[in-house]
């Protein structure tokens, strides 16, 4: 039975969103943009249920002596100063000018250092890599290889080469393997939202 | 303290070194070469086929004069750096143009370096700042939201008031900026909003891991113009600098690019070439080490 209100549900709103796209109507849009408007506020209550979690995880961790006790205090912190910042009494919200700084000096540069620093950690996870999985990480530093050859920054003839022969595997292999992907998903999830929608599903119940 | 004393602590502190020490000569070799960058010849790094660039800079001549642009910043912090130089090159040559600027992202990530953008805008005092419109949440539910409203109630100002003379929304807009890199690229654009506004023009300056996703669009025409690589970004923004005479600076050298690249190579090579002599080429397996 919940099942079978659930799939209505996602029949009427799929179809909903799909007539609204056909078709040009007033009632149906203020529909449509009720459907939307909800979807929104769900999205919203997941990411504060996930803040939530996220809170509840760390505090316990905190709380029982284990694990990284330093990074979830910097953590709760960080969070901590980022809602006051945002929420206190005559705050703006995200567009607060303590919130801008905060997040333009302070959590923009740090991420940034952070993922500079992937370069020099994928080159050492390259080297354990061969270490623990010599074939596998084999072909991936090859094809790493092949693909940094190709984009080396060099001027003139040989650089136009490079380029060209970089802009094809691109536009061939690389394209040709994504667009396979990105189609069988594509209808793999076209079927399954089907699916769903006629409520052929009902057999697990 | 003893000379043999102070010997002993420094072969310890130069012992606890060692193993950081090739991280701390790359280090430094690529900031011995960013130095070094600006006196190389041989070495180009913008892209030489300029089709992509004269595109995206031929969508926003076509604009119409003091147009209403949006740049939606949803940027990934991760592969922003690659597209940074082109990202400041498209605000400065829409600034040139006369183009009203206003800035939405739809993910926490693009609202930060957003954010960061707006604040470097600011402190050049070079150019008028992008009106603020916020971090719209709801992911692709909060995108189709604002194609009938994207201005906070509380937002306020002339470039405010002209896209609420436009009726608010997406649509009153000549021209949409992507910033991609983050889930919701272009893609998410063409999907949810190209199809409610099929005239909106929509250009992208996305990282190089896009670009198979997002080329079929601009070979279909649901994407004006599209930079989606290092070097086509590069050649953009020089062709920016050309065009204005005027530096944003965010260029990167092509020489410690390439001092990045072979130290990647010769990382590559040494550690492969150490585990092939180790285990010799008839046992090579994928198995681990005993």
């Amino acid at each position: 039975m919940r099942r079978t209100i659930l799939a209505g549900i996602v029949l009427v709103t799929g179809l909903l969103i799909l007539v609204d796209l056909l078709l040009v109507n007033p009632s149906l849009t203020d529909a449509a943009g009720a459907v939307n408007e909800l979807l929104v506020l769900l999205a919203a209550a997941a990411a504060v249920g996930g803040g939530a979690t996220l809170v509840a995880h760390h505090v316990r961790v905190i709380g029982a002596g284990d694990g990284d006790s330093t990074g979830s205090i910097v953590l709760l912190a960080g969070m901590g100063a980022i809602l006051v910042a945002g929420l206190r009494p005559g705050a703006s919200g995200s567009s607060d000018p303590i919130v801008l700084w905060l997040v333009a000096a302070l959590l923009a540069p740090i991420a940034a250092s952070l993922f500079a620093l992937l370069f020099i950690f994928l080159l050492g996870a390259v080297r354990r890599g061969f270490v623990l999985r010599a074939r596998e990480t084999s072909l991936m530093a090859g094809a790493a290889a092949v693909v940094i050859v190709l984009l080396l920054p060099v001027g003139g003839q040989a650089g136009d080469w490079l380029a060209a022969s970089a802009g094809w595997v691109r536009d061939v292999p690389l394209a040709g393997v994504f667009r396979g992907l990105l189609i069988g998903t594509g209808i793999l999830v076209a079927v399954s939202a089907a699916r769903s929608m006629l409520a052929l599903d009902r057999d697990d119940e | 303290m003893t000379s043999s004393a102070s010997s002993a602590l420094g072969s310890q502190a130069a012992a606890r070194l060692r193993p950081a020490a090739p991280a701390l000569l790359l280090l430094v070799l690529l900031v011995v070469a960013s130095l070094l960058s600006g006196g190389v010849s041989g070495l180009e790094l913008a892209s030489p086929d300029r089709s992509r660039v004269d595109q995206l800079r031929g969508a926003i001549a076509d604009l119409p004069d003091h147009p209403l642009v949006l740049i939606a910043f949803d940027a990934d912090l991760g592969t922003y750096p690659e597209i940074r130089a082109a990202t400041r090159a498209a605000i400065d040559d829409l600034a040139a143009h006369g183009a009203q600027l206003a800035i939405v992202s739809f993910t926490p990530e693009g609202r930060a370096i957003a954010a960061a953008e707006r604040e470097r805008i600011a402190r050049a005092g070079t150019e008028q700042v992008p009106a603020d419109l916020g971090f719209v949440a709801g992911a692709e539910a909060g995108l189709v939201r604002s194609v009938a409203s994207v201005v906070p109630a509380s937002a306020s100002g002339p470039v405010i008031d002209a896209i609420r003379q436009g009726g608010g929304g997406i649509g009153a807009f000549d021209m949409v900026l992507i910033v991609s890199g983050s889930d919701l690229s272009a893609r998410s654009w063409v999907e949810q909003v190209g199809t409610r506004l099929p005239k909106l023009p929509m250009v992208t300056i996305a990282p190089t891991f896009l670009d198979p996703e997002l080329e079929p669009y601009l070979r279909s025409g649901q994407l004006t113009a599209l930079v989606a690589t290092l070097r086509e970004g590069v050649a953009f923004a020089e062709a920016v600098e050309a065009a204005s005479g005027r530096s944003s600076g965010s260029i990167i050298g092509s020489l410690p690019m390439l001092a990045g690249m072979l130290a990647a190579l010769g990382v590559l090579a040494e550690a492969a070439s150490r585990r092939f002599s180790r285990r010799g080429p008839r046992r090579f397996s994928g198995r681990a080490a005993s």
